[in-house]
């Protein structure tokens, strides 16, 4: 079992990391490689400073807000929450001031970012099974989706033990000893790490995230690089 | 109907708007055998220029044009 | 479907692939915020007519032959072979999208439907499948611009059968022509349609606004550009390009229609002179005084349809309510507005097909009937061909007791003497 664990843990995730940014490089490169498009691909009437509006519909989706008003609300939580995530797993490295602006206990949120954001997902999966949303989705929608799930649900118990069930076995100090060791390519699992009550829940997190990291490149996943150029060309 | 030419169909695109003239005849030409010949009335002024560069492209031959009034009248004959 | 089929329709597949293109096909994610974008699925109600379904049936050929997925793991993004019922599935995606561009408003990403059809179009041409009358109609214009020589007597005939009518309506100068053709060093060249209801208001306009103008021997439609055909639609566009640097003019006003005048503002390139529609030349002469209309002369409440290819897709939103607000006194706008305006459904091709779309045409623009039915106008004006035929038929169709007129007659109509 302990193999299996540091396989997950060590050559894994130095694997996927490996194919997340060599993937997404080399797919961007060439997707900017291509030649551009002839012709002016704006929508009018056209709203000076571009630049910006397309900053905004990028980060704010004000067409979602207009159209699908409940799906903007959870679209919106669920990016934020993706955001305070990121900042959480950095802060699993080690403390940065400018993140500690708002003082707060690593990991950020009380445990309710996780909690949050599984909702949102239960709540981007189920409308795939409604019509016409349905009709439109491919099993990759949906793989994303639960794979999503699954690894909030799974890291998300880590915190939630700590924070709402004083679990104190698996600590924050425990998680950055594993971490920095794996940043600075001297990859060594602390005792706690592995051997605890919720380490097989470390683990099955870092599984799913390593999976979700290989097929990000490869997917709609994507979009998070192209909404901007996107959306530039719309506004011109 | 110009004596010399035995025409086997008739259409009638009078009011027609470009390109509709064009489209009409292409299809309705369909409906004579190879050999025979159609004659087409149009009101459209573009016709006089569409109905010649489509006979060049579809292999046809406009065999006579004549403007009666309003009306331009072509007579084609099917070779393709 | 043969092996060497197969690889030529997928050669036409990547030569339109460029960067918007890969965006295109790589991001979108299904989130289905396009439902309610489409006028066909509004008024048909089938989710066959949703954009990001459109989508994917070009999509899943791209997924299969142009990303290593589909090879590894087709069924993971339902890619899917070509075959010859993916054709069919192309046509019918392909030929229900008028290439509107309103699904492109209401996309987070703001994925260009029209674009991807245009890959379905152009293997549908590279197939033999695609609609053989736009091709035909394609090939005519081309045709004329290759011999002008033949067809110039012809044309010349044609066009002076008009004068006489354009005089009636605004008399002109001892010396001077009512419609000046092949004039050098003119300041701007007019490119009408074939028919006399582009030629003669607009030769009233601009003789009443004194301009220096010439009429092009061409027809401003560029057909290769409805049946998606990149070779076709640069041939046509080139004929007036040539014409106009031979006549060394300043402007290029394209008549009313929306497909010429996107195709020559937005792909002519850079060029000596500059591309205008003719609403915009008009709305010029009011704002300069050049012309003056009579405001009595339309007493019925008027509300104008935005052409998409001259809206939404062209720019020119502005200047046919400042016509209009010169015009009456009695404009009512559509709801809601222009960049969410409702395709008249005739676009990309499917008017130039004629009775053979007319059923689906009166069927997928429903939703443009309720649109201008709530305005209570009596005239609907607007400034495109297709959306002129377009709107007549649903006029008839749905008994919507509307004058449909194109805009630039109106002014015509509405001239004062100076």
């Amino acid at each position: 079992m302990q193999t299996v664990y540091y396989i997950v843990l060590v050559p894994m995730v130095y694997v996927a990391f490996a194919v997340f940014f060599l993937g997404t490089a080399i797919r961007i490169v060439k997707i900017l490689r291509e030649p551009k498009n002839p012709s002016t691909l704006q929508i009018f009437p056209e709203k000076q400073p571009n630049w910006l509006y397309a900053l905004s519909d990028t980060f704010f989706f004000p067409t979602v807000r207009r159209h699908k008003p409940v799906l903007w609300v959870f679209l919106m939580t669920f990016h934020v929450a993706l955001l305070f995530l990121i900042i959480g797993h950095v802060e699993l490295f080690q403390e940065f001031k400018i993140f500690q602006i708002i003082p707060h206990e690593v990991f950020l949120g009380k445990g309710f970012v996780g909690l949050i954001l599984a909702i949102t997902l239960l709540f981007f999966l189920f409308r795939r099974f409604k019509s016409p949303t349905k009709e439109l989705s491919v099993p990759e929608d949906y793989f994303l989706l639960i794979l999503l799930f699954l690894i909030v649900i799974f890291g998300s118990q880590m915190d939630w033990a700590r924070r709402w069930y004083e679990y104190g076995e698996l600590t924050v100090e425990d998680y950055q000893v594993y971490l920095n060791s794996l940043l600075y390519l001297k990859p060594e699992l602390p005792y706690n790490v592995t051997f605890t009550g919720h380490s097989f829940m470390l683990v099955l997190h870092v599984f799913f995230a390593n999976l979700f990291l290989m097929f990000f490149p490869f997917s709609q996943l994507m979009h998070s690089f192209l909404a901007l150029p996107m959306n530039k060309l719309r506004r011109g | 109907m110009s004596e010399d030419i035995k025409v086997d169909k008739v259409l009638d695109l009078k009011g027609l708007p470009c390109p509709m003239p064009v489209v009409k005849v292409s299809k309705g030409i369909k409906d004579v055998e190879v050999g025979q010949v159609i004659e087409a009335h149009s009101t459209d002024p573009g016709s006089l220029t569409d109905f010649p560069a489509w006979a060049r492209t579809s292999g046809n031959e406009i065999l006579k044009t004549e403007q009666d009034g309003e009306v331009i009248k072509f007579y084609i004959k099917r070779n393709a | 479907m043969d092996n060497k089929m197969r690889d030529e329709l997928l050669n036409l597949f990547r030569s339109k692939i460029n960067r918007a293109m890969r965006y295109y096909l790589e991001t979108c994610t299904r989130c289905g915020v396009c439902t309610e974008a489409c006028h066909v699925y509004n008024s048909m109600g089938q989710t066959k007519y949703i954009a990001a379904y459109r989508h994917e049936i070009v999509r899943r050929l791209y997924k299969k032959y142009f990303k290593a997925r589909g090879k590894i793991w087709p069924g993971f993004g339902e890619a899917k072979g070509l075959s010859d019922m993916t054709l069919e599935e192309l046509f019918d995606a392909a030929y229900s999208c008028t290439g509107c561009r309103r699904c492109m408003v209401f996309c987070p990403f703001g994925i260009d439907t029209q674009m991807l059809m245009s890959i379905a179009k152009l293997m549908l041409i590279g197939a033999n499948a695609e609609p053989e009358i736009l091709t035909m109609l394609a090939d005519t214009s081309i045709e004329k611009g290759k011999s002008l020589e033949l067809f110039k007597e012809s044309f010349l005939t044609g066009i002076k059968n008009l004068e006489s009518e354009v005089v009636e309506k605004w008399k002109i100068e001892a010396g001077e022509t009512a419609i000046p053709v092949d004039v050098e060093d003119a300041d701007l060249l007019y490119v009408a349609l074939a028919g006399a209801h582009s030629i003669i208001p607009a030769a009233v306009v601009f003789n009443a606004a004194r301009e220096k103008w010439t009429l092009s021997f061409f027809e401003a439609v560029n057909f290769g550009a409805f049946v998606g055909d990149p070779t076709r639609t640069k041939l046509i566009m080139d004929r007036i390009i040539a014409e106009a640097k031979r006549l060394k003019v300043k402007e290029v006003c394209i008549c009313e229609c929306g497909t010429a005048y996107r195709v020559m503002k937005q792909l002519s390139g850079k060029q000596p002179f500059k591309v205008s529609s003719i609403t915009e030349v008009q709305a010029g002469y009011i704002r300069e005084g050049r012309i003056k209309l009579d405001k009595t002369k339309f007493t019925d409440t008027i509300t104008y349809h935005d052409p998409c290819q001259i809206a939404r897709n062209g720019g020119v939103i502005d200047e046919p309510r400042y016509i209009l607000d010169n015009l009456t006194d009695n404009f009512r706008d559509l709801t809601p507005e222009p960049k969410y305006n409702w395709c008249c459904g005739g676009g990309g091709g499917l008017v130039a097909l004629g009775d053979e779309t007319l059923d689906f045409r009166m069927k997928s623009a429903r939703v443009k009937v309720d649109q201008v039915k709530a305005t209570e106008a009596k005239i609907l004006a607007t400034a495109c061909e297709n959306c002129h035929t377009q709107l007549s038929n649903l006029n008839d169709h749905y008994k919507m007791d509307v004058a449909v007129r194109f805009l630039s007659s109106m002014v015509a109509d509405a001239l004062l003497p100076q």
